[in-house]
């Protein structure tokens, strides 16, 4: 268990490596050192003022000087501040974690209990035209962009009928207000998506013999299904829900950016709008880091559910 | 000239991608398999409407393709034709509007009313217009995104489930690199470095998008390559390149044609992101990103500027939509147990 | 629990419970609610150059000299932090200046016993110092280099040293006369230092907080995000891409309501302040909206106290005539033409082989351009079409002048063929292509790109557009990779017409200045240098007028529109002044906001509207019967 451990933590030590220099490089070649100045200084900075500042902040060094300063960095956790606003980027991530979870946390479970209710009930009845029915629905939902749920939410809930602020955030249970229609939206714009995979799952479990087994001892097939079938599928579904985790903390980019909700999500998308460097290679490295750490997970998880998995 | 070079940087390798796509589906189609899972597409009812609403897509981006000389140097696209001359107005106006406002107030229409369909938008340009455009501009990104990653995917797939050892760790390490990039963060950059354009698009969407494929075909390669008839042909002394393209090949072309339709549609949604981010399509280009994310101030408007927003929203959802469904008849029919 | 919370949810007002907060005379304590568009990049005011950050930091810091509040054609200057203003010596290279006595700091625990200490001449001397040194990264330093004496001699001092020693390292050209006086002495006759003085830039700041403030144990960062001033209020709390929070000062003096220049129309509501003692608000909450539409409704909804109405929301809450439509009249709002100071243009390279060395080119590309219509579409016809670089509000400006190439696509057409393109195609039948290089993150301003293209090619030209971020669009100014520029302007710094004719002098070629029209012209050299040291008069008048003349002749930009936009204001919290160079919802210390108002009608607007929600009810209800019938039907079914 350990040794496999500690390999798989090796293993993620090159992937990192590779992420950091891949990105470094992507970003080091869009954005020249005047394009960082100007984003530093500002437009009407003069040119003397910004070669000072491509000088003391070691961009017109080579680049592999600047790659090797910029991985001892990273390794460190010690993140450049962003060139926009400043802030340095650990304080700006643990201020954005908060945030970013009160949305996405309520949603993930949200859409995950939504998934599940609609796949298991899709299994009862299936093949039935109920069944066909939740499936073509399913497949609509997927086929409209999150872009249009969160334009309709919030002119039609929250400006036409005025249930909710259109935008903001608060911490506290007077926050809630603030978070309903961001998390129904959330949970919605992915409920298509996970009901139909859960499905599949689900009926790929249905086929397996033990569950057979399980009817001809004359159990009645809710418990089968609520019981046998629902455990063993779950299985499967750790793997593809756990590798989402780092993705309720790195938030959801546009959710976040209409909501008005200071989560990383929107840190990540002022950091792209503004081609503000620091801020999205911090975002990319940590994005890489917390996905490695749910693919290590996931197997962890696996093999606890499954005896018949062994990690060697 | 500009005709020419137009044909040659962008319609010719579109025509030359769908090309390569037919010829290797036929070849496929050869296979006991594939006549097999055509009986049963056929009886696929959901399936068949989907496929024609894909063709009716298809033919009116190619429509829009293709351009002929109008004179003076001026190419006009077959869809121009087609939809005649409509007019531009000068800025908004609303499906079926008959009165145009001047300075500061409406008139009746001098020319003659309703001849706007769905309206027109910001840039008095008319919706219906623009969305019908809007066709060519995802087929093209779908359809140059599709003949990046999949010949790269599939490549990758199979070498490192056929040559397994370091093949395998060597390709395994490059898509897990990739793939624990945020990817909307990866694409940014990338279309940072290229610039904008329908090619970086694709591009950008190619690069980031081969890594499910590949996962996919390399497990489907593993599992065949245990099988009886590879172990015989190896037995036999065939040579890689004659197992890969002769057997290999043949036997994951279904997971790729399934992949192919089902990743279309992800492109398609991905570029309306784009759009918000600021790194979309090029300026004056028709696209359903763009009108979905000037829909997003519009609706704050009175009278409420819904029609551009609705017009871009329903087109591609009705193409996203249609070609999840044919993916899913597609899997039914190779994979009746599994459907 | 889901209905408890519906209910704690079913609300749209985005704003905490008011706190039971009162002032220290038990009246109630007045908040005003105020939207921002971006986050401000620092607080320190020697560093800070962009408009947000100023918006912010301008409540914080008094400036030494500020603009009358309401005199705004043109701006006139005022004392704030100076006893008088400043006198003049007969050669016009160098100033005195006297504080007022008696200003204080904000109180804070970087003093001694946490009380805020005098404001005093050396604290002059110490933000120049400051602005000199490379720590600090002025972006304002190179605009005193030129003018003050001594700043760049500390300047080269310090980059030697590494490192500025503020007890040795002085600015020679700032004397110290006494506790209360000083002296600037320049090193050329440059009459626009004193409006650089009512800039927060050269606001002083206490070298203790400095020096407290180190960014150390939990201590914030001077440099970033703390603030000590002298101004009306102070920041107390600052949520990054959330909210800013400015809570007033106690026993502020230093200014007074004005008591002349009020405008007609509001004399007999501002004659009753003059005098009052500053400020009337005691918080002000800025809210940070990236977004149109959450700040387009928040307005409707009355929780926010004032909006710039730009272009999207204009049709919501104006109607075709340009008046409040009458849902809004009705809620009993008021809206105010606000013209910002700035000109935007379409900017040719004269150094491009193509474009800058054919006149008739530019010219026929001035006569196609329409930019009436596109005031109309992008600012819903407010904004005004430009005639001239100068906008409104600037000596200089002259209303009555035509615009020199009006909309003409015929004259533009014969221009082309004059140029050398009949028909737009050169003598060998090639058509001739053009690059437009502009801003373009968004697909608003894609549009407006798509706009100027349009406008091109109606000439029969091939036109393509390059959108670029907003810092490579500065990059490309600067090197002159371009041939057209669109989507660029200028916003003034101070309101003097050198700001805006200074693009054009020669010495200003970027990357040196600004000039990245690479405009070079001996004639417009003289006149600029003359007009510079020129006081305000028919003399200056008449300079700027052939300035103006040469850059019409020569064409190396076409004027497009200066922005403008209406602001639509609360019934609860009429504007008290209308001035520009505060920004458009600036000038914090002399809002006034009715509160008791403001909470009855946000009542009275805000009513949800519930049957939707009976009917998702339903629906849900019957979802559920479905549910439990399909799954009692399939219990006896075999799996």
């Amino acid at each position: 268990m350990l040794n496999y451990l500690i390999r798989r933590l090796l293993y993620a030590v090159p992937i990192l490596l590779g992420v950091i220099f891949l990105t470094f490089l992507l970003f080091r070649v869009v954005n020249t050192p005047e394009h960082a100045a100007i984003n530093a200084l500002g437009p009407k900075s003069s040119v003397a003022a910004r070669e000072e500042w491509i000088e003391n902040n070691g961009r017109n060094l080579p680049l592999y000087r600047q790659l090797a300063t910029h991985v001892k960095q990273l390794g460190t956790f010690d993140f450049q501040p962003s060139t926009v606003t400043k802030r340095p980027m650990g304080e700006t991530f643990l201020a954005g974690v908060g945030p970013s979870l009160c949305v996405t946390l309520p949603g993930f479970i949200l859409g995950l209990w939504l998934a599940l209710v609609f796949s298991l009930y899709q299994v009862f009845v299936r093949h039935s035209a109920a069944d066909r029915t939740i499936t073509l629905f399913c497949v609509a939902m997927m086929s409209v962009p999150t872009m249009v749920y969160i334009i309709f939410g919030q002119a039609v809930v929250a400006l036409g009928l005025g249930w909710f602020p259109v935008s903001g955030f608060h911490s506290g249970l007077d926050g809630v207000r603030f978070l309903v229609l961001p998390v129904c939206i959330m949970a919605i714009a992915g409920l298509g998506y996970d009901a139909r995979m859960f499905r599949a799952v689900f009926l790929e479990e249905i086929a397996q013999d033990y569950v057979r087994t399980a009817h001809a001892k004359g159990l009645p097939a809710t418990r089968v299904l609520g019981r046998h079938v629902l455990k063993n599928g779950l299985i499967a579904l750790i793997t593809l829900t756990v590798g989402q985790l780092p993705k309720l903390i790195m938030g959801t980019l546009l959710i976040e950016s209409f909501f008005g909700i200071p989560g990383i999500g929107n840190v990540m998308v002022l950091g792209i709008q503004t081609s503000d460097e620091p801020v999205v290679l911090a975002c990319v490295f940590l994005g890489s880091l917390f996905y490695l750490a749910a693919l290590i997970l996931t197997d962890f998880l696996y093999a606890a559910a499954d005896p018949r998995i062994r990690l060697s | 000239m500009d005709y020419l070079s137009h044909w040659l940087t962008q319609d010719l390798l579109l025509v030359l991608g769908l090309g390569g796509v037919a010829t290797m589906l036929t070849r496929a189609a050869r296979s006991e398999r594939w006549s097999r899972a055509w009986t049963r597409f056929r009886g696929d009812r959901t399936g068949i409407i989907a496929l024609c609403v894909v063709c009716l897509y298809l033919f009116i981006g190619a429509l829009e393709t293709f351009r002929v000389p109008v004179g003076g140097g001026d190419t006009k696209s077959l869809l121009d034709f087609v939809v005649g001359n409509i007019p531009d107005e000068r800025s908004y106006s609303a499906p079926f509007a008959n009165q145009v406002l001047t300075d500061t107030k409406a008139q009746p229409d001098p020319l003659n009313s309703s001849r706007h369909l769905l309206g027109t938008n910001q840039l008095g340009k008319d919706v219906f217009v623009q969305t019908l455009k809007a066709c060519r501009t995802a087929l093209i990104i779908g359809g140059f995104t599709s003949a990046i990653y999949i010949p790269l995917g599939a490549l990758f797939g199979i070498l490192a489930g056929y040559f397994r050892r370091w093949v395998d760790d060597l390709i395994q390490y490059v898509y897990s690199t990739l793939a624990s990039i945020p990817e909307i963060l990866l694409l940014v950059s990338i279309l940072f470095v290229l610039g904008q354009g329908l090619g970086s698009i694709s591009i950008a969407l190619g690069v980031t998008g081969w890594v499910g494929l590949c996962r996919l075909i390399r497990g489907e390669t593993m599992r065949q390559s245990e099988r009886s008839y590879i172990t015989a042909a190896r037995a036999l002394g065939q040579s890689h390149w004659n197992i890969i393209t002769r057997h290999l090949l043949p036997n994951v072309m279904h997971l790729v044609l399934i992949n192919f339709v089902l990743g279309f549609s992800g492109i398609v949604l991905t570029e309306a992101i784009l759009s918000y981010l600021g790194v979309g399509c090029p300026v004056g280009t028709a696209s359903w990103g763009v009108m979905i994310d000037s829909g997003r101030s519009e609706l704050s408007r009175d009278p409420v500027v819904w029609w551009n927003l609705t017009a871009a929203t329903t087109a591609l959802f009705g193409l996203v939509l249609s070609l999840n469904l044919l993916g899913d008849s597609l899997r039914k029919a190779f994979d009746p147990k599994r459907g | 629990m889901a209905a408890a919370v519906w209910l704690a949810a079913c609300d749209n007002n985005p704003h905490p419970p008011a706190l039971q907060k009162t002032r220290p005379d038990g009246t109630p304590w007045v908040v005003r609610y105020q939207a921002i568009r971006e986050d401000p990049r620092s607080f320190d005011p020697q560093y800070t150059y962009d408009q947000i950050s100023r918006k912010v930091v301008e409540g914080v810091y008094d400036t030494l000299l500020e603009y009358h509040p309401m005199k705004t054609d043109p701006y006139e200057l005022q004392p704030c932090m100076l006893a008088e203003m400043p006198v003049k010596a007969a050669d016009g290279l160098s100033y005195e200046f006297r504080l007022k006595e008696g200003i204080k700091f904000h109180d804070d625990p970087c003093f001694p016993g946490g009380k805020g200490r005098e404001l005093v001449a050396e604290d002059i001397q110490y933000v120049f110092q400051r602005i000199a040194d490379p720590a600090v990264e002025s972006p304002f330093q190179s605009t005193f280099e030129e003018c003050l004496a001594g700043m760049a001699e500390t300047h080269k001092a310090a980059k030697e040293s590494k490192k500025l020693d503020y007890a040795t390292q002085r600015v020679s050209g700032v004397e110290i006369i006494d506790r209360y006086r000083f002296r600037l002495r320049l090193t050329k006759q440059y009459p626009q230092i004193l409006y650089w003085l009512a800039y927060q830039c050269t606001s002083p700041v206490a070298r203790e907080a400095v020096a407290y403030y180190d960014g150390k144990n939990g201590r914030e960062d001077f440099h970033k995000f703390a603030s000590v001033g002298t101004g009306p209020y102070r920041i107390v709390s600052y949520v990054p891409r959330s909210l800013v929070v400015l809570e007033r000062v106690p026993n502020y003096t230093t200014t007074v309501f004005p008591s002349d220049g009020f405008p007609a129309d509001k004399a007999e509501r501002l004659k009753p302040m003059a005098g009052k003692a500053l400020p009337f608000i005691d918080e002000i909450q800025l809210s940070i909206h990236h977004e149109n539409i959450p700040r387009f409704v928040l307005l409707r909804q009355g929780y926010l106290d004032l909006m710039g109405v730009d272009k999207d929301s204009f049709n919501a809450m104006v109607s075709p005539m340009r008046t409040l439509s009458p849902e809004f009249q009705n809620r009993g709002m008021i809206l105010e033409p606000a013209f910002e100071i700035s000109t935007f243009w379409i900017s040719f390279n004269m150094d491009d082989p193509v474009i800058g060395k054919n006149l008739k080119l530019r010219q026929a590309l001035a006569y196609a351009t329409d930019s009436k219509r596109y005031a109309e579409i992008f600012y819903a016809g407010v904004a005004p079409v430009a005639t001239q670089l100068l906008p409104s509000g600037i000596f200089g400006h002259d209303r009555e002048r035509p615009r020199r190439y009006p909309f003409d696509l015929e004259k533009g057409k014969q221009m082309l063929a004059e140029a050398g393109y009949p028909g737009g195609r050169d003598k060998d039948g090639k058509q001739l292509e053009l690059t437009l290089t502009g801003q373009g993150a968004g697909s608003e301003e894609r549009q407006r790109m798509e706009f100027d293209q349009n406008c091109f090619e109606q000439l029969g030209i091939k036109v393509k557009a390059n959108p670029v971020t907003f810092a490579r669009l500065q990059d490309i100014e600067d090197r002159g990779d371009f041939q057209i520029c669109t989507t660029t302007g200028w916003g003034a710094d101070y309101p003097d017409p050198e700001n805006y004719f200074m693009l054009f002098y020669s010495k200003n070629v970027s990357p040196v200045g600004k000039n990245y029209f690479r405009f070079r012209h001996a004639e417009y050299d003289r006149l600029f240098e003359k007009m510079v040291v020129t006081e305000n008069g028919p003399e200056r008048l008449e300079m700027t007028r052939n300035l103006q003349q040469i850059l019409d002749d020569e064409c190396p930009m076409i004027p497009t529109f200066h922005k403008a936009q209406y602001l639509s204001v609360q019934p609860w919290a009429p504007l008290t002044h209308n001035n520009l160079m505060y920004e458009v919802d600036g000038g914090h210390k002399y809002l006034v906001t009715d509160t008791v108002m403001r909470e009855r009608l946000q009542r009275e607007w805000n009513h949800p509207v519930l049957w939707p929600l009976f009917v998702l009810g339903g629906c849900i209800v019957a979802g559920v019967g479905a549910f439990i019938r399909g799954v009692r039907r399939s219990k006896n079914q075999t799996v």
